[in-house]
Parts: structure tokens; C-alpha cells; sequence
């Protein structure tokens, strides 16, 4: 009986060993989960032609710890419902990692699956709730919705030193969420705000309330609404002889801000995530130029630069720890700081919180390009 | 001083849009006693059509003024022939019907010049060029006033002025005066109402054009759903002036520029509608006709 034991476990013993080395030639096998059909088709695909291409060149150097990445795509059409079958699909596959989704939804959804399975996800998706569950799987790419916020107030505050704001918002949701985070953000550091109000989208004169404004002599006015009224409050600054600055919220951006704002465009400062020819670093301009080069084509956004910024994270933490065991990935995730990436250097908190936000202040030039203007790193 | 008076500025360039819109509504209900809700499309559809013009780039970089005189000349008589057909199309058939088949027909006239104007030039914003007018404007006592400004100001007085004459003082405006009084008696003295009809669609539309260009050079953006919000404020101002009155319809514009303004300026921008709107109803209680409702017998 005993003998019986001891061989078996000698068995075990010797398939494992085998196992292992048999395991040490298998390819590393890395999910994708995207909208690759459906409203978001454009960006998903973008996600997948990101990861294969940094899967392909470090193929061509020989692999990881020896072995080959193994690219295993899966269509959730950024729906909650196709995401818990493609997260199933994708842990069934064998994946160490899975790289996206692009809407917060089918995040949400694929979440609670990768966890129980222990497989790392990295996502996009602002919602606040994709880091609030504590799964310690989960690592965001791009920047909450509550960064946006927090990065302004820094700028507006601490980057240009402006000591009255300011601010004006329409009626939309978006805008008024963002308006009311920024002047929290600006409170908290140390800013001061002479006036808050409200336009109506879309009513085009402006003049009444900036008149009002200027009375107040504010440094700089912030409008947290979208660029066809954003445009014309610029031009209306320009009319009334306004010296304040203007800040514009991320739906400033738009070509036609500038071409509304004719004369008066030059001057004025958005808040966003650059574009991805704005980004200024190295590392990615060589990735979109690579990207180009092999898909002919531009990348649809700079998500599909946040996820492969995941991926390239779960790349180094690989090589860092010399190991495909998720635990040991996963920690060493958490604690790595000022990851170099595409979109800015940028680290993870415990809750899988990106820190370090790709935003960036950019300035509308003479000939309407754009010139980043803070932070100064990204400037230079 | 220089608030206020920069707050008189600004009230009196958007009342300006407001009272050219606005004679249209009042003309038209004078004499059929019918709310022309498709007005604010037409008027829209003028800036659509003057920004065509602006931008076929006929004329070189330097016809500037010449263009944009142009681009009035185009659009007003091309959204006046739009008005007489909207007229014999929409309307006419319905004259004998019940008003509010005609009412529910202007409304239904109204989507389809929205829904026209997206089909043909996009649902995009579009942009005027920046170089058409002259960028000039001149301070006085901290106020600032611009070269587009004093155009529209201008232009706006200009125009009242001479509808006024026009229907006052000329054989038709004493034809179309007759027919708002009464049909009947009107056709009896021999007047062809039918003519007096078409020619109101014909006027209001073509000053509402001027209008409506007006807003698309002043801000320099135009977008095909917002006729809507132009010809509701314009409706506004014609009943606060009294509909179907002529002065009425450029005092209300004027005054309704105003009340906004200094509602924006001195109360609440957030609150700015709803104070102009408490406004606009105290002044119907008091009047319930009209601030000039009452002044002439006649409706026009």
C-alpha cells in the first residue's frame, strides 16, 4: 500500500517536471477582450491591432523568458452580456492576461470572471466603479473620470497660478458632473472661485453672462461644456475685450473650436488626453509610426495606446520577475512605479487605480495646432 | 455704467435677430391669424444659403463686403420664393379647414425644412469664414461695441423703418391693411387677397432671411436644427409686442434681447429663461394683448 503511494507520487513527480518542461516551450497566451463588431467596432479593433503588433515584435526578438506570445482575440461588441461569455471563453483558453475592453459596461461585466480565475485584466473605461469592487486582478489604463477634475485644478492652480477662476457650464450632465469636480478640485487646492454659472447649449449669445464676468475680473475662465458654445464664448471674450485666460473641458476639442473662435481661437488652452500624434514621448511615436507602417492606417484613438500600455506593462512585469505565475505579476504590478509609458509615466495603486494621468493642458497656436503647454515634461 | 451699458449692447444686437424674426410671425398672423411655425426654419435656411454663397469663393479673397451683399441679395429672395411656396402648398389648401389643421401643417412644414436643411448641408456645426467683415470695434465710456454690431443694429432699424413705410404709406401696404381688417369686404373693394397673401409670404420670410444671415455673421456658426429656438424667441417677442402688430413685433424683439441680458448680467445666468419668461407673463396680465396690442385698431 505504501509502495504503491510512493510510486505514484514519484509519477506525479516526474509528470509534473515533464509538465513543466513541456509548458516552458507552450506560447504565452494573452486575451484580448474588445468591441470588434458594433457601435465601437473602430476602437476595438484598434485595441487588437495594438496588442498584435507589440505581440508580433517581441516575437521577432525571440519571445519572452523563451517563449512565443500567443494572441487569442475575443468580439464582446462592448455589450455587458457577449463580455461574461468572452471572459469565460478567454479563462477556458488558458490566458494569463486579458488586454481591454473599451466601454466601462463590458469591463464591469468580465471583471468578477477574470478575478475568481485569477487572470490579470487591464482596461480602459472611465467609470469610477471598474476599481471600487477590490479585485485585485483589475488594472486601469486610462484616467477615471474624476482625473480630468483633479488634473485641471492642478493646472489652473498650481501649473498657470490663477487666483480667481471663474466658471461656466450648460446644462448637460457631462458638463455639469465635470464643472462641479473641477471647482471642488480647485477649492481643495487652494484656488479661488468668483463665479459659477450656468448657459444654455446652443442659444449662441453668450454675451450677457460674460459681461457679468468680467465685471468680476477672474484670471481665467473654465468652460466645462462642448466646443460649438465653447468657441463662440471665446470669440465673445475676444468682443467684449475680456483679458481673462480660457480653459475649455475635453469636449473643446473639435477642429471647429478653433474655426468658431476665428481670431480669437489663438491663445486658448483645452484639457484632454492628447490625440495620438499629440503625444509626446519617444516611445510613442515610434508605436504609432510602427502601427501605421503595419496596418495602414491611423490608430482610431490614444485607447488603443492606454491598452497597449497595459499589455506593456504586463511585458515588463514578466521580465522583471522572470516568472507567468499571476500572483507575482500581480504584485509586482502594484507596487512598480514611474512605468515609462506611451501615454505618460504612470503607476498602479492598490485598487488597480491608473496614477499619473495622460492629460495634458495644450494651447491653440497661430496656425491651429495645438501646443502642449503642461505638464512640462510632456511639453518638452 | 460701462456693465450696464455693455449689458444695452448686447441686449439690443440679439433683440435686433428677435424683432427681424419676429415681423414675420406677425405679418403673417395679421392677415390669416395663422402661426407661421415653419418661420424659423425659413430664416435658418437663409444663413444656410448665404454661407453657400459666401464660401463658392466667386469673387476672390478680397470681395469681401461685395460678397456678403451678395449672399443678403441670394438668400432673401431665395428664402422668399420658399415662403410663397410653403404658402401654396401648406397653407392654402387649408384655408378653408379648421385652424389647427393649418397650425399642425406649419409644424409639419417646419420638420421638413429642419430635416432638409441636415439632409443638404450635414448635421455638422458649420462655420462662417472669419474674413468677411472687418474686425473692428469701438469703446466708448468701457462699453465695447463691434463693426458687426452696428450692422446688424443698424441694418435691423433700417429695415422696420421701411416695412413700416411700406405698409403704411404705399397702395399695397394699404391692400394688405384692408385684408387683415377683413377678407370679404377687402375682396369686394377689389383687392386680390390672394396677391396681399402671397406677398406677406413673400416679405416676412425675406426679412426674417436678413435675420437669419445676420445671426450666421454675428456668430459665425449655424447648425440646422436651430431655427427652433430662433423662431420660439421671435415668437415671444411678437406676442409681448402684440401679435399682428408691426411696431409691437420690433419693440417686443427689442425688449426681449433686453430682458435677457440683464437677466444674465444682474439676476442669474442659470435662471436667466426662467426670469425673462415671469417676466414675459407679468407684462401679458397687465396687457393681455400685447404691449402695442391695443394702440391701432387694425391687426398689422
Amino acid at each position: 500500500m505504501r509502495r504503491t503511494l510512493v510510486i505514484t507520487a514519484l509519477g506525479a513527480l516526474a509528470a509534473a517536471t515533464l509538465w513543466g518542461a513541456a509548458l516552458a516551450q507552450q506560447p504565452i497566451k494573452i486575451g484580448v477582450q474588445a468591441p470588434i463588431t458594433g457601435q465601437y467596432a473602430n476602437e476595438g479593433q484598434g485595441i487588437e491591432k495594438g496588442v498584435e503588433l507589440i505581440a508580433k515584435q517581441i516575437n521577432a526578438q525571440g519571445g519572452l523568458l523563451g517563449r512565443q506570445i500567443q494572441v487569442q482575440t475575443c468580439d464582446d461588441a462592448g455589450e455587458a452580456s457577449q463580455a461574461a461569455i468572452c471572459a469565460r471563453q478567454l479563462v477556458n483558453a488558458g490566458v494569463l492576461a486579458v488586454i481591454g475592453t473599451y466601454t466601462s459596461g463590458a469591463a464591469l461585466a468580465a471583471e468578477p470572471i477574470y478575478a475568481r480565475a485569477n487572470v490579470i485584466q487591464t482596461s480602459d473605461g472611465t467609470s469610477d466603479k471598474l476599481t471600487q469592487s477590490g479585485y485585485k486582478t483589475f488594472f486601469r489604463n486610462a484616467p477615471p473620470n474624476s482625473a480630468e477634475a483633479k488634473f485641471t485644478a492642478q493646472f489652473l492652480v498650481k501649473g498657470k497660478d490663477y487666483q480667481r477662476v471663474a466658471v461656466l457650464s450648460d446644462h448637460s450632465s457631462f458638463a455639469q458632473g465635470l464643472s462641479q469636480a473641477v471647482i471642488k478640485e480647485v477649492k481643495a487646492a487652494g484656488g479661488n472661485i468668483v463665479f459659477t454659472g450656468f448657459i444654455n447649449a446652443g442659444s449662441q449669445d453668450y454675451t450677457a453672462v460674460l459681461t457679468k464676468i468680467k465685471s468680476l475680473n477672474p484670471d481665467v475662465l473654465y468652460f466645462s461644456g462642448y466646443y460649438p458654445d465653447g468657441g463662440l464664448i471665446r470669440a465673445q471674450m475676444e468682443q467684449l475685450h475680456m483679458n481673462a485666460a480660457f480653459v475649455g473641458g475635453d469636449a473643446n476639442q473639435n477642429v471647429a473650436f478653433a474655426k468658431i473662435a476665428g481670431s480669437a481661437a489663438q491663445g486658448a488652452i483645452i484639457i484632454n488626453v492628447p490625440s495620438p500624434e499629440n503625444l509626446p514621448y519617444p516611445a510613442a511615436k515610434q508605436f504609432l509610426s510602427d502601427y501605421k507602417t503595419a496596418y495602414g492606417q491611423d490608430p482610431p484613438s490614444i485607447y488603443t495606446f492606454t491598452n497597449a500600455d497595459g499589455f506593456r506593462a504586463v511585458i515588463a512585469a514578466i521580465k522583471a520577475t522572470n516568472s507567468t505565475d499571476p500572483a507575482k505579476l500581480m504584485d509586482w504590478m502594484h507596487h512598480m512605479t514611474n512605468f515609462q509609458g506611451l501615454t505618460g509615466t504612470f503607476s498602479w495603486n492598490a485598487s488597480g487605480e491608473r496614477i499619473g494621468s495622460p492629460f495634458t493642458a495644450f494651447e491653440i497656436q497661430a496656425d491651429g495646432s495645438y501646443k502642449i503647454i503642461y505638464p512640462a515634461s510632456a511639453g518638452q | 455704467m460701462d456693465v450696464v451699458l455693455q449689458q444695452f449692447v448686447n441686449g439690443v444686437t440679439v433683440g435686433g435677430f428677435y424683432a427681424l424674426i419676429a415681423l414675420g410671425y406677425t405679418m403673417v398672423y395679421g392677415v390669416l391669424k395663422l402661426i407661421n411655425f415653419a418661420h424659423g426654419d425659413l430664416c435658418i435656411l437663409a444663413a444656410f444659403i448665404g454661407l453657400s454663397v459666401l464660401t463658392t469663393g466667386i469673387g476672390g479673397a478680397n470681395a469681401g463686403a461685395l460678397m456678403v451683399a451678395l449672399a443678403f441679395v441670394v438668400a432673401a429672395v431665395a428664402v422668399g420664393i420658399a415662403g410663397t411656396v410653403l404658402e401654396l402648398t401648406a397653407y392654402r389648401p387649408l384655408r378653408k379647414a379648421h385652424r389647427l389643421s393649418a397650425v399642425v401643417s406649419a409644424l409639419g412644414a417646419s420638420m421638413l425644412i429642419e430635416n432638409g436643411i441636415m439632409l443638404v448641408w450635414g448635421p455638422q456645426v458649420k462655420v462662417f469664414p472669419s474674413n468677411l467683415l472687418p474686425h473692428i470695434s469701438w469703446s466708448f465710456a468701457g462699453a465695447s461695441i463691434s463693426f458687426v454690431q452696428v450692422l446688424i443694429i443698424g441694418g435691423s432699424l433700417l429695415l422696420m423703418a421701411g416695412l413700416y413705410y411700406y405698409v403704411h404709406h404705399t397702395r399695397f401696404g394699404t391692400a394688405i391693411r384692408a385684408a387683415a381688417i377683413d377678407q370679404d369686404a377687402a375682396r369686394l373693394m377689389g383687392i386680390n387677397v390672394n396677391r396681399v397673401i402671397t406677398s406677406v409670404f413673400i416679405v416676412g420670410p425675406a426679412l426674417g432671411a436678413v435675420g437669419g444671415l445676420f445671426v450666421g455673421l454675428y456668430y459665425r456658426e449655424a447648425y440646422f436644427n436651430m431655427g427652433w429656438i430662433y423662431g420660439l424667441n421671435a415668437f415671444i417677442a411678437a406676442i409681448i409686442g402684440g401679435i399682428g402688430n408691426i411696431p409691437g413685433a420690433m419693440v417686443g424683439g427689442l425688449l426681449l434681447g433686453l430682458f435677457n441680458a440683464f437677466a444674465a448680467g444682474y439676476v442669474s445666468s442659470t435662471w436667466q429663461e426662467a426670469i425673462t419668461f415671469a417676466l414675459l407673463i407679468a407684462i401679458l396680465l397687465v396687457r393681455p394683448t400685447g404691449i402695442l396690442g391695443e394702440r391701432v385698431a387694425e391687426k398689422i
